[in-house]
């Protein structure tokens, strides 16, 4: 714990497992991916009502392989895949792609974030791993320009194929920049 | 002469638009109540509902259109023979609606003609006659040819 001033601040977001902070006692999965990948690969969590954890982006394929493959994960299922964009937050890293998974054999949910880069919007695709996130990613490139090397087909999803922003990041305008009024067809 | 043929014309004109149903949202259940036989749009000739635009001449924008769905809705608009007219039924055709964002479409009558607009969202069956009504109106007075 640190000073008598920080104590509020402290308790307030005990347990929440962010770096310097405690975190809250190791669940099974995460007893399980460090007995896999040692301690210093991820930092965990339960920021979302299930154990979470924070992955580096380098090692990807491999950790999520793990955690579809491994009998006692067994995550066989990729419920979703969504980014955010902590523009003018508290972070160090813009973006996080952020997988939910559930495993349907022993009931579980667990939440995978990835900090991206601004200066290098670029993640590996897990469509090799689970067949279904290949419009979820799509999605997300289409959103947020986060491309996924390796997607067997990285296009646009929602919007027109022309479309030349991103528009769920957060300075982009709401009423966009003059797309709606000016689009020739 | 002439007169007496555009009023025989007009008048079977009229009372035998075949709508073509344009639904992206909302609107569009409104519209299949306006079709349905509490409302019955067969009073006013205008049940033959078609889902081809070449065999259509009242275009019903029913629901939001986005800046990629207006190409779609250009190209269905130009393949219905003449004359033809438009209605942009509810907010979200007439104007965007609450939808005030990058990516619909503000109105759609910056791109194709519209001839009656109805308010609401989504608009009542009774508004769905009543602007039914006014394009007969209108239809009654277009020239034969």
């Amino acid at each position: 714990m640190g000073k008598a001033v920080d104590n509020q601040e402290e308790r307030q977001t005990e347990g929440v497992g962010r770096p310097g902070r405690p975190e809250p006692d190791p669940g099974i999965v995460t007893t399980r991916i460090r007995a896999r990948f040692g301690d210093t690969s991820v930092s965990t969590g339960n920021a979302v009502g299930c154990e979470s954890v924070i992955a580096e982006r380098d090692a990807l394929l491999p950790f999520m392989t793990f955690l579809r493959d491994d009998p006692e994960l067994a995550f066989d299922y990729l419920v979703d895949v969504t980014a955010v964009d902590r523009l003018r937050l508290d972070e160090e890293v813009r973006f996080a792609v952020v997988y939910q998974l559930y495993s349907h054999k022993h009931n579980r949910r667990f939440s995978v974030s990835v900090p991206v880069p601004e200066a290098d919007p670029r993640i590996g695709s897990v469509v090799s791993v689970w067949p279904g996130a290949n419009w979820l990613e799509r999605e997300v490139y289409d959103m947020y320009g986060i491309v996924f090397e390796g997607h067997p087909d990285l296009r646009r999803i929602l919007m027109p194929d022309d479309f030349g922003s991103y528009p769920l990041r957060k300075d982009y305008p709401l009423h966009g920049k003059g797309e709606r009024d000016n689009f020739v067809f | 002469m002439t007169t007496k043929v555009d009023a025989v014309v007009g008048w079977a004109r009229k009372n035998s638009l075949w709508p073509m149903p344009f639904g992206t949202a909302c609107c569009a259940i409104e519209l299949m109540a306006t079709l349905a036989s509490r409302f019955d749009l067969a009073r006013f000739g205008a049940e033959a509902i078609r889902f081809s635009p070449r065999q259509s001449d009242l275009l019903i924008v029913s629901g939001r259109v986005s800046i990629k769905m207006m190409p779609v809705l250009k190209k269905i608009y130009d393949q219905m023979p003449e004359p033809k007219w438009v209605i942009s039924m509810g907010a979200c055709a007439s104007s965007g609606g609450v939808f005030n964002t990058y990516t619909l479409v503000q109105g759609v009558d910056q791109y194709i003609p519209v001839d009656v607009y109805i308010p609401g969202c989504p608009p009542r069956p009774e508004n769905v006659i009543q602007a039914l009504m006014k394009i007969q109106e209108k239809v009654a007075q277009a020239k034969a040819n």
